[in-house]
């Protein structure tokens, strides 16, 4: 408490530093402060609400027969097998779409009579709904695992090649230019050069995979699956659970935003140095 | 074969040809460079001075007409030449240590010996304390530093500069027009700079190459008085000989289409 008292406390008049840097941690205390009172007014409102007859519990659950329906799910331990699927699934997709889309984009980059030829295919493919290829899936990998990731992977890779693709072409012409008076080959420029330089835009890609990848695999577990965070929100719907379904919905923004928070990580990490325009 | 001539170009033309159009950028470009000799290159914007610097440094082909390299034709970028930019070029996510091994790195040139030779250079152009500074913690000047330690790190016969100095501030620029003048004597190395600068041409150069038209051709060279070549860029400066080649010069550029041929040779 004592502590806290310090943080508050406003420093010398004189020390215009000391005191801009006091106006600083002031409104960041400020601005935790009402995003914490925001959530529990939130969280607060629904279940008085509930309690109080305004809001329908049926349709809307409440904050309490959420946490008891979590706490029994955690004793009886099959929360945690479908959290481990999903987020098993999730990561797998996210991985391989970005990978995959990554690798598509350098083939096409060094052979771009290639690049000619399938432009109309990816354009086609990149404005596909690619939920709406599920069935697909399911009748040529069976209702499973495969579809669950294809799914993952479908609507990942397809934007991860395009915008790759277009990063790399979009690297520095003086750069090349210097590498290859160096007498750098084609492989050197794409190792040393065009790869390292577009590595913000892979992180980029990184990012809005992390959302994508969410998107199958939930789609996919709707369709077939028996298991997972996706399988959970159908069924509770299913039985009318509702409670269910908005445990899983916390469950799946919790994940999520771990994940988006583990790649704002790693783009600290890899761009500390870069350039931000 | 004894080469006489560093570089050597005869009726060299060069044409870029697109989907749209085709301008030819320089038409029947021929002159010899003798080793250890400094030839600025001049002229209007779009005559093909970029161009010319491109061809001897492999990284383009001529149309017609030949480029030799102390006797060797080119065929692509050379071992023996060195090339810089407007840009730096210096790559972000590399520290100074990292970007003057590049060159290095590419040519598979890489070994203790030649990092402590590119280190010491890095000494000498007063950036000793950066090498682990990444270029966004760097000055535009102290930039373009590391980019010439980079090419110098290669140990070039042949220096090809394209206006390396034009975006950076005037007292850096004399700064550096006068260790690379240093640098180039003590190495005994040939250069062609390319500058719009008609000043840093005569204060730097032994020859001051003039190219004009459309398509580039050379115009005229004025060959630099003993007195002024043998003294230092700044001092050059003010030489009284200066001004009035100056002048000289100046006429030149303002009447694009006055050739000389009887100049060339
Ligand atoms: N890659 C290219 N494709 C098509 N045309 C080009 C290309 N590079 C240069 N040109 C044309 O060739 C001519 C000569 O260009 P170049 O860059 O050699 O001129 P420059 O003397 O270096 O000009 P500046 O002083 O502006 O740098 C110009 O008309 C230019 O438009
Ligand atoms: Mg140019």
């Amino acid at each position: 408490m004592k502590a806290f008292y310090n943080l508050l406390k406003p420093p010398n008049h004189a020390d215009l530093y000391a005191r801009y840097l006091w106006r600083l941690r002031l409104r960041e205390i400020s601005i935790r402060l009402a995003q914490i009172s925001l959530l529990l007014l939130l969280i607060g409102g629904w279940e008085v609400g509930v309690r109080l007859g305004w809001i329908d519990p049926f349709l809307f659950s409440s904050p309490s027969r959420i946490a008891s329906l979590f706490v029994q799910m955690i004793t009886e331990g099959d929360l945690f097998h479908h959290i481990g699927q999903t987020a098993l699934e999730t990561l797998i997709s996210f991985l391989l779409g970005t990978a995959g889309g990554t690798i598509i984009a350098t083939v096409i980059w060094a052979f771009p009579w290639l690049a000619r030829v399938l432009d109309p295919y990816l354009v086609i493919l990149n404005s596909m709904p690619k939920v709406a290829l599920g069935p697909l899936f399911i009748v040529t990998m069976g209702a499973g695992f495969g579809s669950i990731l294809a799914m993952g992977i479908a609507i990942t890779i397809i934007i991860t090649t395009l915008v790759m693709y277009s990063s790399f072409q979009g690297v520095n012409p003086d750069h090349l230019k210097l590498a290859r008076a160096f007498g750098a080959t084609q492989w050197d420029l794409f190792r040393k050069i065009i790869f390292p330089s577009s590595i913000p835009d892979l992180i980029a890609a990184l990012k809005v995979n992390v959302g994508l990848a969410w998107v199958g695999v939930i789609v996919g577990e709707f369709l077939v699956s028996k298991a997972g965070l996706g399988y959970l929100i159908i069924y509770g719907f299913q039985v009318f659970n509702l409670t269910l379904v908005l445990l899983s919905l916390f469950i799946v923004a919790i994940c999520a935003t771990i994940m988006y928070q583990a790649v704002a990580y790693l783009e600290k990490r890899l761009l500390r140095h870069r350039w931000t325009e | 074969m004894v080469a006489s001539s560093a570089i050597q170009l005869d009726n060299v033309s060069k044409t870029y040809i697109s989907r749209h159009n085709q301008v030819t950028a320089i038409r029947a470009v021929s002159f010899c460079v003798k080793p250890g000799e400094f030839i600025a290159l001049v002229g209007p914007s779009g005559c093909g001075k970029s161009t010319v610097l491109s061809l001897i440094a492999g990284l383009l082909q001529p149309d017609e007409g030949e480029i030799r390299l102390f006797g060797e034709m080119v065929k692509g970028p050379s071992l023996r030449t060195g090339y810089m930019l407007q840009h730096d070029g210096l790559l972000e996510w590399r520290t100074v240590a990292e970007n003057i091994a590049l060159g290095l790195e590419i040519r598979k040139e890489i070994n203790k010996q030649r990092l402590k030779q590119a280190h010491a250079l890095l000494h000498e152009l007063g950036l000793g304390h950066a090498d682990q500074y990444y270029p966004s913690q760097l000055s535009g000047g102290m930039r373009q530093r590391v980019a010439l330690v980079r090419t110098l790190a290669l140990e070039p016969d042949i220096l090809l500069l394209d206006e390396p100095f034009s975006a950076i501030d005037y007292q850096n620029k004399l700064f550096l027009e006068g260790l690379l003048n240093a640098i180039l004597q003590r190495n005994e190395m040939t250069a062609v700079l390319v500058t719009h600068d008609l000043e840093e041409a005569l204060a730097m150069s032994d020859r001051v190459f003039i190219l004009g038209g459309q398509p580039g051709a050379i115009q005229r060279i004025i060959q630099l008085p003993e007195e002024i070549r043998a003294l230092k860029p700044l001092e050059a400066r003010s030489h009284p000989l200066f001004r009035p080649l100056f002048h000289e010069l100046w006429q030149e550029i303002q009447q694009p289409h006055s050739f000389h041929k009887e100049d060339i040779r």
